[in-house]
């Protein structure tokens, strides 16, 4: 390499005749997200203003979808989603926080292992775990006998179709996202950073606080998105694990468009979701403020 | 934690911690995997007139054969597989090409544009997009089927694709490419002999991380199933109502030793892609 002159990367690039190539790499994409991607989410912000009629929708330009959207029933869903997204992405990053650090700091050379271990469950059917809760939450199920069985609780437990069965699928089904994002950070915090802290005389919990806190903003900020986004429009762990009680809005605007054939109104349902994780994304770029890139 | 010296107290809650986090780390892995656990154990669950039930009931082995002889079952797996496979492909060359076009488009404009459709992508919940199709579908006339339920499922799957071979992308080393075409190769050749043979595992791993996403799609398959093209997550969903046979376990079981082994190979593949790139015909 040594002897060879090397040539200009510039000159490199403008002697390359085939500039066509890097835009069709980027326009192939592109044209076939902006067809099924991108076009269907225009069509729903546009008949969020239509007149509904039943199964149709008369294109045109109201706001009284919206209205019944943010009143009664539907607004009560809104917030009992929005509120039920927040605090289960909360505990997830409770839960999925010493993990991570766990496995960024003290697993050895098992790290690798123990991040196979976190994301194979990922992978297995997603419907077929959450079925199994039911079975583990059950009355007479499993998770009744082991606690019996250790004297945590007596007599039988009453966990499937409450809140707290929701909050326990949404927490499992997410964590393994919500542990990736944390583990990266830590992982990337160089070590002298924290020995200097150390020697400065800053006690463990101090340079916790003070320096791999901090530096773990980025990563925090990636689990939230990527946990309460999909819980906003979650409809199959409320279904399966809270009963008829407490609908959220996934099941909302699912059953407008399945059941009651008001397209318009669920599609002002679902812009409505789609302004919540707007506002969300916001507030988590407030979040990384000061660091260039966050890690996806 | 570090080689200096602590005082015996000090040392005495490091460890304290330590344990604890090694503790906190074994009841999450036994948190993610009880439910895989479960849905194994109650596969062999004798239940009671066919149906699944939170107690367990007896030991039988009749409900991988009866998930064979499940007609509707066999034919929705057979029709996941089929979307699933169409809908890979299509996310492996869509996401490769996004993917490389996103560390390798000469205006930084395009680039961060394109960064920006793919952050979107991943976050606009699947309801959402599941709702906007079947309206899309609907206004525009076309009938669904088996192409639409493909094309529909393909936006996730071209993000995750594209951000693998992205993170592949930044490792490339320019000098390669420059040498190639010192020595005459056209920007096509170099394309085919030299960067897509080092993007290569980065790319598979792509594509069987989409398959195993696509496979399991529910909610937008929910919306955009019809009774000829049902995949397995929505024939599932669609049986609770009736409540869960055993035999739906049994099915799963065997997806989820199919899905394991994929993965295997998925991680072999990005095993490989993180190893330095040997350039040159592969």
């Amino acid at each position: 390499m040594t002897f060879v002159k090397q040539p200009d990367r510039a000159n490199a690039r403008l002697a390359a005749p085939v500039r066509w190539a890097d835009h069709g790499f980027a326009a192939i994409p592109t044209l076939w997200l902006a067809v099924f991607f991108l076009a269907p989410l225009c069509f729903t912000v546009v008949y969020s203003f239509g007149n509904s009629l039943f199964g149709a929708v008369e294109l045109g330009f109201t706001l009284k979808n919206y209205q019944t959207a943010l009143s009664g029933f539907y607004l009560t869903t809104f917030l009992r989603t929005v509120q039920f997204a927040v605090t289960a992405s909360a505990l997830c990053l409770a839960v999925a926080f010493p993990v991570a650090y766990f496995i960024a700091r003290k697993a050895g050379r098992f790290r690798t292992l123990a991040l196979v271990l976190i994301l194979v469950p990922y992978f297995s059917s997603f419907l077929v775990r959450v079925m199994s809760w039911q079975i583990l939450l059950a009355r007479g199920g499993v998770l009744e006998t082991v606690l019996n069985a250790l004297h945590l609780h007596s007599g039988p437990l009453d966990l499937l179709d409450t809140k707290t069965a929701v909050f326990i699928g949404m927490v499992y089904a997410y964590l393994p996202i919500a542990i990736v994002p944390l583990f990266v950070v830590l992982d990337r915090i160089p070590p002298a950073l924290l020995e200097a802290s150390r020697d400065l005389g800053a006690s463990r919990w101090q340079t916790f606080y003070a320096v791999t806190l901090p530096l773990a903003r980025p990563g925090i900020a990636t689990a939230v998105l990527l946990t309460a986004v999909p819980m906003l429009g979650e409809m199959v762990i409320p279904r399966l694990l809270g009963g008829s009680r407490g609908v959220l809005m996934g099941q909302a605007i699912q059953s407008q468009y399945m059941q009651s054939q008001n397209y318009a109104l669920g599609s002002a349902m679902a812009v409505l979701v789609l302004i919540a994780v707007a506002i969300l994304v916001a507030a988590l770029a407030r979040l990384t403020k000061g660091f260039a890139t966050v890690p996806a | 934690m570090t080689a200096r010296a602590v005082s015996t107290k000090g040392q005495g809650a490091v460890r304290a911690t330590d344990a604890g986090l090694a503790l906190w780390f074994a009841l999450a892995i036994l948190f993610l995997f009880a439910p895989i656990a479960v849905s194994i154990l109650y596969s062999f669950n004798a239940g009671i007139v066919g149906k699944q039930t939170a107690q367990f009931t007896g030991w039988t082995l009749d409900w991988y054969p009866a998930a064979w002889n499940d007609l509707a079952l066999r034919r929705s797996v057979q029709t996941s597989l089929y979307v699933a496979f169409w809908a890979a492909l299509i996310a492996l060359a869509m996401g490769t090409s996004l993917g490389y076009a996103l560390v390798r488009h000469p205006s930084a404009r395009v680039r961060w544009w394109l960064s920006g459709l793919t952050y979107i992508l991943l976050i606009v919940p699947e309801v959402v997009i599941g709702v906007s199709l079947l309206l899309f579908y609907a206004v525009t006339g076309v009938p669904l089927g088996a192409a639409t339920l493909i094309a529909g499922i393909t936006p996730a799957a071209i993000a995750v694709t594209a951000l693998i071979v992205r993170a592949r992308a930044l490792t490339l080393d320019p000098r390669l490419e420059e040498a190639a075409a010192d020595l005459g190769s056209t920007r096509l050749k170099t394309l085919w002999f030299i960067i897509l043979p080092q993007l290569l595992p980065a790319i598979l791993a792509g594509g069987l991380m989409s398959y195993a996403f696509c496979f399991d799609n529910l909610v937008v398959a929910a919306f955009l199933t019809t009774p000829t093209v049902n995949t397995l997550p929505v024939y599932l969903y669609g049986s609770l109502q009736y409540g869960p046979a055993p035999s739906v376990y049994a099915a799963a079981t065997v997806v989820f030793l199919f899905t394991v082994t994929l993965l295997g190979l998925a991680a072999l593949c990005f095993q490989l892609s993180r190893k330095p790139g040997r350039a040159g015909a592969g």
